[in-house]
């Protein structure tokens, strides 16, 4: 590959190249912060021409890896960095067997984890981008990873995938515009734009904390919050972790335990002040 | 005239954990979970380490459990089987 960047993010190592140079010099820029490892990789990620020619002629990227999906659109040259990105998690979503994997964004205060997830445009990324900027530790916005020994969650905070809408409501928390990568158009996902977590969180991305509250954010409803009963919560789990399956009866202790022990409730929202607002409501009840 | 007799599937191979008024099983020889509801895990207590059919299961639950209407506790405990033989977790003798 003519450009490569190689890059730790929590326990993950990542071998990224591309057959452009305009991918990984985003990447750069935005994970300057980052540890460069150079030591064997967990994963690699590859952006590769789509075609004949098309490194060149309507450059378009296909992704391709360890771990590929056959039926993968490629994507055009201009939405690279979010092709990589995509790269990135899909390896972690297909490959990753060392943690129990749930697709869920996650935030630490006073040593303890908050996990939010729901499907995409439930505010997960967005609730847990405020929540960093706003006191708490930022610790991902995509995979919350369980370990299958301690209990503990462990940080993923690899950049913040801001959607749509939400790209505006975080800037307005966020004074440091360095922070922001490209705004991408019209791609696949929508407008969507990066955001470089804030310092401490990467800073602290090998240190995991005791799950102490499981959210369902639902974006665009009148607020409410309710508690969700452990049988519904263990089977949402099972569907929002893409390795449960494949970790076994190891799996399956680590999950029940969380759930066991894990309040868990569904939190409706309107905007994203307002969620902030009961997030912190719920977790100064907790006990 | 005794009815197909079934027995659970071995205790080393279920692990078993209450989850409020669910069940959860973990079945080590398919590496399959199932979240499980009364009357299964007193079906599959009842089934432990001996085969009964549909008869001798209901009259043994009957002893602990109201099993109200007979005939369709029956039937509801043959379905029931059915499915625990199609998912492993009985066996038929």
């Amino acid at each position: 590959m003519r450009h490569v960047i190689s890059l730790k993010i929590g326990p993950a190592r990542f071998r990224i190249g591309s057959a452009w140079r305009a991918p990984i010099a985003q990447l750069t820029a935005l994970y300057a912060d980052y540890p460069r490892d150079e030591d064997i990789a967990d994963f690699t990620v590859r952006l590769d021409p789509a075609g004949f020619g098309r490194r060149w002629v309507r450059p378009s990227a296909r992704i391709a890896g360890d771990h590929m999906l056959p039926d993968a659109a490629p994507m055009a040259l201009r939405h690279g960095l979010l092709a990589a990105e995509m790269g990135m998690n899909l390896q972690m979503a297909l490959g990753w067997r060392r943690h129990l994997l749930l697709h869920a964004s996650s935030a630490e205060k006073n040593g303890r984890a908050l996990v939010m997830t729901g499907e995409s445009g439930s505010g997960k990324s967005t609730l847990a981008a405020m929540l960093g900027e706003r006191g708490w530790r930022f610790m991902g916005d995509e995979f919350a990873l369980l370990d299958m020994v301690s209990g503990d969650v462990l940080p993923f905070p690899r950049l913040v995938s801001l959607k749509n809408s939400a790209i505006d409501v975080v800037r307005e928390g966020v004074g440091d515009t360095t922070r922001f990568g490209p705004l991408m158009h019209a791609t696949p996902k929508g407008d969507i734009c990066h955001l470089v977590p804030p310092r401490d969180a990467i800073a602290r991305m090998d240190e995991g904390a005791k799950p102490a509250l499981l959210l369902f954010p639902r974006y665009g409803h009148a607020p409410d919050m309710r508690p969700v009963g452990k049988g519904e919560t263990f089977m949402r789990l099972t569907q929002a972790s893409t390795n449960y399956v494949a970790c076994g009866e190891a799996g399956f202790h680590a999950l029940h335990s969380f759930v066991d022990r894990v309040p868990s409730v569904a939190l409706d929202y309107g905007d994203g002040a307002q969620a902030v607002e009961m997030v912190e409501r719920l977790w100064s009840d907790l006990p | 005239m005794s009815g197909v007799r079934y027995r659970a599937e071995s205790a080393d191979e279920l692990v078993r954990r209450p989850l409020d008024d669910l069940h959860l099983i973990y079945h080590r020889r398919s590496g399959q979970t199932h979240l499980v509801a009364s009357p299964v895990p007193e079906m599959l207590d009842a089934l432990a380490g001996q085969a009964l059919d549909a008869d001798g299961l209901c009259a043994l639950l009957s002893q602990d459990y109201d099993l109200e209407d007979p005939q369709q506790a029956h039937a509801e405990l043959t379905a029931h089987l059915d499915m625990l033989d199609a998912l492993g977790l009985v066996r038929r003798v």
